[in-house]
């Protein structure tokens, strides 16, 4: 026999409304997860748009990682010490030289680790027209935080950068054209490692040398 | 119940789990090898042949023009932007046509 009130009315069931309320909700949380999954989570995380909604509102943007993520230093960073007009710092400086070959419509980017406040000299020429971005990786940010310091159409510089941030600074090098062309960078400065990125994905940390790898003249 | 629980955590979940694969940017350069329906595959410079997928936002171009894929004929030379886990399992962003280019 059925429970009443003084006034005669049934008393609500508590287990019956809370299980359908509980169905309810579950079903609707499934819906929403799934609207957004498909719409919003695929595109931006995934690159998968099969609603369009990606393109739409630039979602497929964040999926693309244009950059690669920032390889930790090697070794101690060399942040400088600033004394007046000079900058000490807890070691001694590296440099590099090298030549990097571009076949038709390849790309490179290639990196340096610097400390904040760290400086590197550099210069390069390039043997034909480049796509060209001097550009930094601050450490430990998403990709999508890079920095760029000069995108100038140019087939040669030769300068001093100081880091603005810690991270891996250098360039990324496109060839536009059909013809192989031919890079040719040095640099000195108090970086820590040289990284680099081609475009096949493939991603190597290269050699650096320490001045006592340099003879003396006498 | 407990079965009721556990949907419900893994549509809650769902999305995150998307968020946990990696992908990277990739271009291929070389020659079309073959192209059925929404798969290209291109043969780069090394004479490895890579299979790349299609959607409908897929921009392929010709001299800076948009051209239908029905045109990405075999022997083109091509650039494909992708993006994807690996080079092979990749989806394309962008298909550049140009000029033919030679072998390595």
């Amino acid at each position: 026999m059925p429970r009443t009130t003084q006034d005669g009315e049934s008393p609500p069931s508590g287990e019956a409304v809370s299980v359908r309320a509980l169905w309810t909700a579950i079903a609707w949380a499934f819906v929403v997860a799934s609207a957004v999954l498909v719409a919003v989570v695929l595109p931006a995380e995934y690159g998968v748009d099969p609603l369009g909604t990606g393109r739409a509102f630039g979602l497929t943007a964040l999926s693309a990682p244009a950059l690669a993520p920032i390889p930790p230093p090697e070794g101690d960073a060399l942040a400088p010490v600033p004394m007046g007009a000079v900058a000490l710092y807890p070691g001694e400086y590296k440099f590099d030289s090298r030549e990097i070959v571009l076949g038709p419509y390849e790309y490179m980017e290639f990196k340096y680790h610097l400390a904040k406040d760290a400086t590197m000299l550099f210069s390069w020429t390039a043997g034909g027209d480049v796509v060209h971005d001097f550009h930094g990786d601050p450490e430990g940010a998403p990709p999508d935080a890079a920095q760029s310091f000069d995108t100038a159409a140019r087939r040669r510089a030769a300068g001093s950068f100081v880091a603005p941030f810690t991270g891996i600074h250098g360039w990324y090098w496109e060839n536009p054209g059909g013809e192989t062309i031919t890079i040719r960078l040095n640099t000195a400065g108090f970086y820590t490692s040289a990284h680099q990125f081609r475009y096949d994905g493939t991603r190597q940390r290269r050699e650096i040398r320490a001045l006592d790898t340099i003879t003396a003249d006498h | 119940m407990r079965q009721v629980l556990i949907i419900a955590v893994l549509a809650m979940v769902a999305p995150g789990s998307a968020s946990t694969f990696a992908h990277d940017e990739f271009r291929i350069i070389g020659t079309v090898a073959r192209h059925q329906n929404s798969t290209l595959q291109v043969k780069n410079r090394e004479g490895k042949t890579i299979s790349v997928r299609l959607d409908k936002q897929t921009v392929i171009t010709r001299d800076k023009k948009k051209i239908p894929p029905a045109e990405l004929k075999t022997g083109l030379s091509v650039v494909v932007d992708a993006y994807g886990d690996t080079e092979d399992d990749s989806l394309a962003i962008e298909i550049r046509v140009v000029p033919p280019i030679g072998a390595r």
